[in-house]
């Protein structure tokens, strides 16, 4: 009766989600998404479906080292499920099925079944998932990479529930976190020991090459050799097992390799049922704060997801007068952690320089570690500007969920929008100038047969590190727009949208906003050539440069002083009503 | 209770909540529709109505939260659409959830909140008011570590910190324990008659006959009727000069008062 009662659940569940997620497409915006993103899942999973995978194959001769290694690392997932963890053991329900479920006539094992039963949904989605991107290397019928992939996740699961129990037993009998990982780990330090040694006296390493290298063929020999003799294979006996079935290359291989697995499978659900462990007090604990960081995470809110557990350093003393968009840049400064503060960026400059220096006095050349580390600053500064506003999101698409809260402080809208921008662009431009100071100190004296001069190193940083930071305005500024002008896109509420419809409408905001950026930039970026192109004749093309830079800087603050103007008119007309008060 | 005289003689005091005609929309459901009404200085209205009257919806266009669709409204003598600023200077609302920043503490709260409403002497401010919530021992506390309570006592203390003269409660009792109640009606009280103008909307109806002065009911979007707690008391009182302020609700209403 029970069980009928929450198979009853969990059909009208799905089936109720899927008859919203429907109902909604009639809605454009999600129209649009779905059509967008069916097409990227399309393109990107589906399209090779039928054609037998793409991508670089695992050869027949290394199928049974890739399985040694698969085996591996499914022994050292294990092992981390008893090292890592510390808390007791908790069953992941929604708060809605703690308020209804607990209390009701269930019996632990009821309940512990109906979650093995929930978490299905999960490991089909996530077996199918690595099906598909799995076909770029391993290709093969997709049906039997599925169920090899739902035989390894089942099994986790049911070892990850069972080592949960374990666990908690242990501490109930007085088993400190501690002392549990240190007896782990000492077992299996000695059988790491045991292992190498008998290596050390039984298998030959590979020969060196010049160098100290070895080719890729002798150490797939020697990784052939270590994971076929000795110890380790009985160690990794269980786990090939497991993933045995990920490997079949026809049917009658997967029947074969099913059995076993299935055989491993049943012995942890044995192992699982057999204990008896109170979970609900943890669980009920476990159900809050997955709903509180859920609702955080839906709501755009990344860094409520992670509820501050000590009180952050103020980056500087607030003033109680004078603007009060300050307070928003102060408040997001704090919201974004201790590293912003700074004796944290006093710390790390002189990081950088003694660092640098060091570095660049050994190597100097192009080709050297120095000058790599500099070309890989000068790309990470480079894709910063992507990267950079997608991840700070402590602005408006952080604190719009408390627009109401914004909403009631007299100041105008331009000084919200302002004080919203300018921390995460505060941030990015002390990285990239960070960035900027590492090329500097490292970047070669040569690049091929041109020569660099301190003076030009020195314009070019200069330059960039003028225009970089009224960049990130923009480029800020832009999904901040595309959060007001388009609120329903962003997942606000509590019950925010998900689904390939919602993948569909973040690759329409991304490109759409990639293009704006494009735009915002085009002046700039021809004010610069053109400055530079006339004042090179003239001046020397370091200071060409910098002027160059400094007339591209000029422009993209008007430009961003002109967009914070725009969207503070629209943050007071906009009208949480029909928006974010709706859906929260 | 003895409610003390306000400081300021209402009959003389001014208006400092003026609403007229104010309308508001979503989409084409009318949740306000054409209410009018005023609060003088000292005065303490309460905002009643049976759910989904429009309450909420009445105190968040009064805020400034969410703007109206027709009509205007003034807070001491500002046009809260023309002079917004101005106007959110001299306001406070407190919703029935208290709205906190997670990763600021309450000393922090203070110090952000003095800096957007330009707040000199905050310290000399802040201080008293909590000691008076007593949460002045908790000034290096986030809001995760206080409690539902300690949360609405420094969200109050945030609103309170400008001298706001008008002030919006939305549920003000909600999460408190017998002895917060008994100082948030206090605090009240003494708000109203240091002269502030006060807008309580909640469900009970003994607070509001406990602190109100006025009392404004409305139903589905619309005023049914406002005045002193005496007039309103006496126009829905039948034959009997001592009807329960619950019982007046009910006839203003017409709603059933039996249970299910």
């Amino acid at each position: 009766m029970i069980a009928g009662a929450l198979f009853y659940y969990q059909r009208h569940w799905w089936q109720n989600r899927l008859l919203t997620r429907v109902r909604r497409l009639r809605q454009p915006k999600y129209l649009f998404g779905a059509i967008v993103g069916g097409l990227y899942f399309y393109w990107y999973f589906f399209r090779t479906l039928g054609r037998g995978g793409r991508g670089v194959r695992i050869s027949p001769e290394h199928q049974d080292l890739a399985q040694g290694i698969a085996a591996l690392v499914l022994l050292v997932m294990v092992l981390l499920a008893w090292i890592v963890p510390h808390s007791r053991a908790a069953l992941s329900f929604t708060e809605a099925e703690v308020a209804f479920l607990f209390p009701a006539p269930i019996g632990r094992k009821t309940l512990i079944h109906f979650k093995l039963l929930k978490s299905q949904t999960v490991i089909l989605f996530s077996a199918i998932f690595m099906m598909l991107i799995g076909r770029s290397w391993g290709g093969g019928n997709p049906v039997i990479r599925a169920l090899g992939w739902w035989v390894v996740f089942a099994t986790l699961n049911l070892h990850s529930l069972g080592s949960s129990f374990a666990r908690t037993k242990l501490m109930d009998r007085g088993l400190s976190n501690w002392l549990r990982r240190i007896l782990v780990l000492g077992a299996v330090g000695v059988m790491a020991a045991g292992i190498i040694l008998w290596l050390h006296y039984t298998v030959p390493p590979p020969p060196l090459l010049a160098g100290g290298t070895t080719d890729f063929i002798w150490l797939g020999r020697y990784a052939n050799e270590i994971l076929h003799s000795g110890p380790l294979p009985y160690v990794l006996f269980p786990f090939r097992l497991v993933v045995a079935p990920c490997f079949a290359a026809n049917a009658g291989q997967l029947l074969i390799a099913l059995g076993p697995a299935l055989g491993v499978m049943g012995l942890l659900y044995w192992w699982v049922m057999r204990s008896n462990v109170a979970f609900e007090e943890a669980s009920v604990e476990l159900s809050r704060k997955t709903a509180e960081r859920m609702a955080a995470i839906r709501s755009g809110n990344w860094q409520a997801a992670r509820k501050p557990k000590k009180a952050g350093r103020s980056p500087f003393q607030l003033r109680p007068t004078g603007l009060p968009a300050v307070a928003l840049f102060w408040k997001n400064l704090v919201s974004a952690g201790s590293l912003v503060t700074a004796r944290a960026w006093v710390f790390l400059v002189w990081i950088v320089i003694f660092a640098g220096f060091l570095l660049q006095s050994q190597t100097r050349q192009a080709g050297g570690p120095g000058a790599a580390l500099a070309f890989l600053a000068l790309g990470l500064a480079g894709l910063s500007l992507f990267w950079g506003p997608q991840m700070l999101r402590n602005d408006l698409r952080q604190d719009l969920p408390a627009a109401d809260v914004l909403k009631m402080f007299p100041m105008p809208g331009w000084q919200v929008v302002l004080g919203e921008v300018l921390a995460p662009a505060a941030i990015l431009a002390a990285v990239q100038w960070l960035l900027l100071l590492v090329a500097l100190i490292l970047f070669p004296n040569r690049l091929g047969t041109h020569s660099t001069t301190l003076g030009g190193r020195i314009s070019f940083a200069l330059a960039a590190a003028i225009v970089l930071p009224c960049v990130d305005l923009i480029a800020l500024l832009i999904p901040n727009a595309a959060v007001l002008f388009f609120p329903a896109w962003f997942q606000l509420g509590k019950e925010g949208p998900r689904g390939f419809e919602t993948t569909g409408q973040q690759l329409i905001l991304m490109f759409g906003q990639l293009l704006v950026l494009a735009l915002s930039l085009a002046p700039a970026a021809a004010a610069f050539a053109v400055v530079f192109f006339l004042t090179s004749p003239l001046l020397p093309s370091a200071l060409s440069v910098l002027l160059g830079g400094a007339v591209a800087a000029v422009l993209l603050l008007l430009e961003a002083g002109m967009g914070i103007r725009l969207l503070g008119g629209v943050f007071e007309r906009f009208d949480l009503s029909g928006e974010v008060l709706a859906q929260g | 209770m003895e409610i003390a005289p306000p400081l300021i003689s209402q009959a003389a005091a001014p208006a400092l909540i003026e609403v007229d005609g104010l309308t508001k929309l979503y989409g084409d459901f009318p949740a306000v529709t054409d209410l009018s009404f005023s609060v003088r200085a000292g005065e303490v209205i309460g905002l009643v109505g049976p759910n989904g009257a429009g309450k909420t919806t009445t105190l968040r266009c009064l805020a400034g939260v969410i703007p109206a669709t027709r009509g205007s409204v003034r807070i001491c003598g500002r046009d809260l659409a023309s002079q917004p600023i101005e106007a959110k200077r001299r306001l406070a609302f407190f919703s029935d959830e208290p709205r906190l920043f997670d990763y600021l503490t309450v000393d922090q709260h203070l110090n952000f909140t003095a800096r957007i409403y330009g707040v000199a002497n905050y310290r000399e401010i802040g201080r008293p008011l909590l000691e008076e919530l007593e949460i002045a021992d908790k000034t290096d506390k986030l809001p995760g570590e206080l409690s539902r309570g300690m949360k609405q006592k420094l969200a109050i203390a945030c609103g309170l910190l400008h001298s706001p003269e008008v002030i919006f409660f939305d549920e003000p009792l909600t999460g408190l324990d017998p002895i917060g109640i008994r100082r948030m009606k206090d605090s009240i009280l003494k708000r109203g008659r240091a002269g502030a103008a006060i807008l309580i909307s909640s469900h009970l109806l003994h607070l509001l006959e406990e602190v109100c002065s006025h009392v404004l009911i409305l139903k589905n979007g619309r005023k049914i009727i406002d005045g002193s707690l005496g007039e309103v008391r006496q126009r829905f009182s039948e034959q009997s000069g001592d009807t329960t302020f619950e019982e007046v609700f009910f006839r203003a209403t017409g709603e059933s008062k039996g249970a299910p």
